[in-house]
């Protein structure tokens, strides 16, 4: 089964947890892709490469409280139903 | 003095009595509502008129429906404070609940209203249909035909809309990807049947398998369209259009059955394959790929061939990778 449901869900949950714990300046400041303020409106600025570092950041803020309670309720469930 | 004995008039109690009068033994009650109380009857046509100051709206209904229930066991009736509370609880829940249904009942509706053109079909669009998916070499014109109507949102403007596929044959529909889901499910459990390895679980195991691939795919297309900042992809046209490989799908499982696993089966894979890949390609073009015009901007072109090669991708790698996986391991442990 190459794509269950199940292990889509859980598949997306480790990749988004994996993003989730970047650090910010310890990692993505020395390979620079660290999240750039607010572009100034200079026509092609939006990259492919600015374009996933602001998704990063974004994942990062938005994602990491309720990915407490989702490892949470996952966790509960692997425990019980093994 | 001729007149009639004068009428008796009683006190009539100008606030609700609240003196509980116990009764032994306690008349038994004739539901099962855990709220009903045995020693509660007529009170609650006072508790109805009491609480109507309170709960105007939901205090109406069980006020006006529970006095009928205890007439039956009525006179010197008991009341305690304790289904005052119980009402009342049960008004406030029950007020919660119509609020959370009326939410959900809107929103359903408005996605149940967006979804109805993509079921506007009709006999001869899905015939059509599924013989350009199988042959689409010979289909000459892939644009979408759009018109213009009066908008809802914003009036006195007219916003040009697309046609739905009942009037316009290259539109995507919904009702040949959700049909050759469904059967993709049935006919590789009938396979599994055929090959005595069927089991009912396979069924869900079979539905949750596709619609994950449908899902992921889904994802990946949208996470391309974000990075090459591709704007008007709706969701429901790229799941229809990831939903005609299972017509692929479904006649190279057929095949693989009837022919066995040797090189034609394998042939009509590949032209499945091939033909679903061009279908996706000449139909994703009006989506994926900017107009035709040449700015002469650098950025532009650059932009617009790693587009191209975006939508080259998809159309044949993902779509191998998922053809592949349906099709593979269908029907064949024996």
């Amino acid at each position: 089964m190459l794509f269950g449901l199940m292990p889509l869900i859980k598949m997306i949950i480790l990749i988004v947890n994996a993003i989730a714990i970047l650090s910010e300046d310890r990692f993505l400041a020395r390979i620079g892709w660290a999240a750039q303020p607010e572009p100034s409106f200079g026509g092609q600025d939006v990259s492919i490469k600015g374009k996933i570092v602001n998704l990063i950041s974004a994942t990062r803020l938005l994602t990491r409280i309720p990915l407490i309670g989702i490892n949470s309720i996952i966790i509960i469930y692997e425990l019980l139903l093994g | 003095m001729h007149r009639n004995s004068p009428q008796i008039h009683h006190p009539v109690p100008q606030r609700p009595v609240q003196v509980p009068v116990m009764q032994s033994p306690p008349p038994p009650s004739h539901s099962s509502d855990p709220y009903d109380n045995p020693y509660g009857a007529p009170s609650y046509a006072n508790m109805g008129g009491h609480q109507q100051q309170h709960h105007p709206q939901p205090g109406q209904n069980a006020g006006g429906g529970y006095p009928q229930q205890f007439t039956t066991f009525g006179q010197g009736a008991n009341f305690f404070s304790d289904p005052m509370a119980a009402q009342m609880g049960f008004n406030v829940a029950r007020a919660a609940m119509s609020g959370g249904t009326d939410f959900a009942e809107k929103n359903m509706n408005r996605y149940l209203s967006s979804l109805k053109p993509f079921f506007a079909v009709t006999n001869t669009y899905v015939l059509r249909k599924l013989s350009i998916l199988l042959n689409p070499w010979r289909h000459a014109p892939w644009s979408r035909q759009s018109t213009s109507r009066s908008s809802s949102s914003r009036p006195g403007e007219s916003e040009t809309i697309y046609l739905p596929p009942r009037e316009d044959l290259n539109a995507p529909d919904m009702y040949i990807p959700l049909m050759s889901f469904v059967t993709y499910i049935l006919l590789s459990s009938l396979l599994y049947g055929l090959s005595g390895t069927f089991h009912p679980e396979l069924l869900g195991y079979t539905a949750s398998s596709a619609m994950g691939s449908v899902v992921f795919e889904l994802v990946v297309l949208k996470l391309g369209c974000y990075l090459l900042s591709i704007g008007n992809s709706q969701l429901l046209d790229c799941m229809a259009y990831s939903g005609y490989k299972f017509v692929g799908v479904i006649v190279t499982i057929l095949a693989k059955a009837c022919l066995g696993a040797g090189w034609l089966s394998r042939g009509i894979f590949v032209y499945a394959y091939a033909a679903n890949a061009f279908f996706l390609l000449r139909s994703l073009k009006y989506v994926l790929l900017p107009e035709e015009n040449d700015a002469g901007y650098a950025g532009q072109r650059q932009m617009r061939k790693r587009r191209t090669w975006f939508l080259f991708g998809y159309a044949y790698v993902v779509q191998l990778v998922f053809m592949v996986t349906l099709t593979s391991g269908v029907g064949k442990k024996a």
